[in-house]
């Protein structure tokens, strides 16, 4: 996702989990996975993204792809079918 | 998901770590190593992958046919020059689904289905499923085309198909899963390695570039041919596959400029082994070529011997049985990833069966139903296999649209949004993908039901 947060592996002291607190004892993946954004992780990407907030008209639209779509469908698979048998 | 202690001293937030973290934290560790010692090949050969998958995943077995009976009809008028077209059409495409996984690292299904609705999510999930179902079997069908070449059946092709996916999945790690895939696709060369043992026309060739002569023929018979190479080319499951691939690999933006290298290169090879398929059909132009169409025997291995030589009958084998093999692991993995991101499950090559198990079971699953249809006896693969482009086709317009939408969405994409001029070639993708493929169905329905002559 767009994130304006520096990644794990930035210099930044902000970011990097081993400078916010050098007393911390480290893990052995510590050091690997400061080379993930922290949206990255599994924990960040299992939140859902809020829904879109569409216009009026962008609505509208996507209804008509989806009339547009199932009819043409409709259409391929009786071909298919007719072509079958 | 099986995290591991999140040891957390007071004042420290450090989150709970999958398998998939710390297996895709070891990848990035040496992107990270590569980008900071400066190793520029390094750094490419790491990132490459899900773009030269994708474009040369497409390059499928049914693909391949296409375009060899393309050649064998019409020659090489108007198909050198407007295959290459329409994969810099797949290029605008998948350039897209590559920065959005990388910028958001989630798959194309899980953004859908969050961010308009449920409904749109699992409508995507299922054309999907339905077109790769179907195009699995068209892949089966090819790898049994190249192997009757060699005297081996069907019982054969599926055995090496579901083999290739089980081995595949087995070392739980999506960079183990890639480097195989990637190795074997660059297999894909076999076509151009047939074209040049036909000994072509090279002035024919460069003379074809100006797009003539069009081919002839009805009305009907010029969209099928349009739906169905334009279905050769871009289709839902290569939109779903990289964009879940570039997340699963862990691209990140700062990536986004060695994923354009690698969707380009992916491009310009699906493009030129492309037209070495139809080169080496073309070859049949004259040999009663017209009348070798899609999967009937083992029509273009055997014809090519004939015509050819014996060793453009087995490179154009091997070929399709490469194509075919590539395909049905990049296509059952693309309907692992939708099928863990809408389910709402974990969906990577990183995590263990255990773990996944959704997804390792659907990667498996759809293969194992296409290969069980195509040992079917009387089955109609013929017909499915030729109408497995048409219908991806068909159904393609949704899935550009939303792509489109991600892309522009700058609630997710910030400043890696599409621009206006990406927005224009886009745009103008998804209309003319939209026209052929409802112009085709609306046409053959009208021919089918009579209401035209």
């Amino acid at each position: 996702m767009n994130t304006d947060l520096p990644t794990m592996d930035d210099p930044d002291p902000r970011a990097t989990i081993e400078e916010r607190d050098p007393r911390r004892p480290r893990r052995p993946e510590d050091e690997l996975v400061m080379h993930l954004e922290r949206d990255q992780l599994v924990v960040a990407t299992s939140r859902p993204v809020p829904p879109a907030l569409l216009s009026a008209r962008v609505r509208a639209g996507l209804w008509a792809l989806r009339v547009f779509v199932v009819l043409v469908s409709l259409m391929v698979i009786y071909t298919f079918a007719h072509q079958l048998y | 998901m099986a995290a591991t202690d999140a040891t957390v001293t007071p004042g420290l937030v450090l989150p709970p770590l999958t398998e998939e973290d710390l297996a895709r934290s070891h990848d990035r560790s040496r992107v990270h190593d590569a980008r900071v010692g400066r190793k520029r090949w390094r750094l490419l050969w790491l990132l490459v992958g899900p773009g030269i998958l994708a474009m040369l995943g497409e390059n499928d077995g049914p693909s391949m046919i296409a375009y060899a009976s393309d050649g064998a009809q019409y020659g090489l008028g108007f198909f050198v020059p407007f295959i290459p077209v329409l994969f810099a059409m797949a290029f605008v495409c998948q350039e897209m689904c590559m920065r959005i996984g990388a910028v958001t690292h989630r798959g194309y299904g899980e953004l859908v289905l969050q961010r308009y609705g449920r409904v749109w999510g699992w409508f995507g999930a299922g054309d999907l499923t339905l077109t790769n179902f179907v195009t699995l079997i068209a892949e089966f069908v090819a790898i049994r085309v190249g192997l009757a070449y060699f005297h081996l059946g069907s019982g054969v092709a599926v055995a090496l198909g579901l083999a290739l996916v089980a081995f595949t999945l087995s070392g739980g790690r999506y960079w183990r899963w890639e480097r195989i895939v990637l190795g074997m696709a660059l297999f894909n060369g076999l076509f151009l390695v047939a074209a040049i043992l036909v000994k072509p026309d090279v002035g024919s060739v460069v003379g074809a570039l100006d797009f003539t002569p069009f081919p002839g023929g009805s009305f009907n018979t010029l969209l099928l041919l349009l739906a169905s190479t334009i279905g050769a080319t871009v289709t839902p499951w290569m939109i779903f596959f990289q964009q879940s691939a570039s997340a699963d690999k862990g691209m990140t933006p700062s990536d986004i400029s060695h994923g354009r290298y690698d969707t380009a290169a992916g491009a310009v090879l699906a493009a030129i082994f492309g037209v070495g398929a139809l080169i080496a059909g073309a070859a049949l132009l004259t040999h009663g070529g017209s009348g070798i169409q899609g999967f009937a025997g083992a029509g273009f291995p055997e014809a090519l011997k004939h015509i050819s030589g014996s060793a453009v009958g087995t490179v154009f084998a091997l070929g399709l049985i490469e194509a075919g093999a590539v395909a049905i692991l990049t296509i059952s993995a693309s309907t692992a990833y939708a099928a863990g991101e809408c389910i709402g499950v974990s969906h990577s090559f990183n995590s263990s069966l255990r773990n996944s198990l959704v997804f390792h079971a659907a990667n498996v699953g759809i293969a194992l139903l296409a290969a069980v249809v195509i040992l079917i006896p009387g089955a109609p693969l013929l017909s499915i296999a030729l109408n497995a482009n048409v219908l991806a086709t068909v159904l393609l317009p949704v899935s550009l649209v939303f792509m489109l939408m991600l892309a522009n969405d700058r609630g997710l994409m910030g400043p890696w949004a599409n621009r206006r001029a990406t927005n224009a070639v886009g745009i103008t993708v998804i209309a003319f993908v939209g026209l052929c493929g409802a112009a085709y169905g609306i046409d053959s329905f009208l021919l089918s039901t009579h209401l035209i002559g």
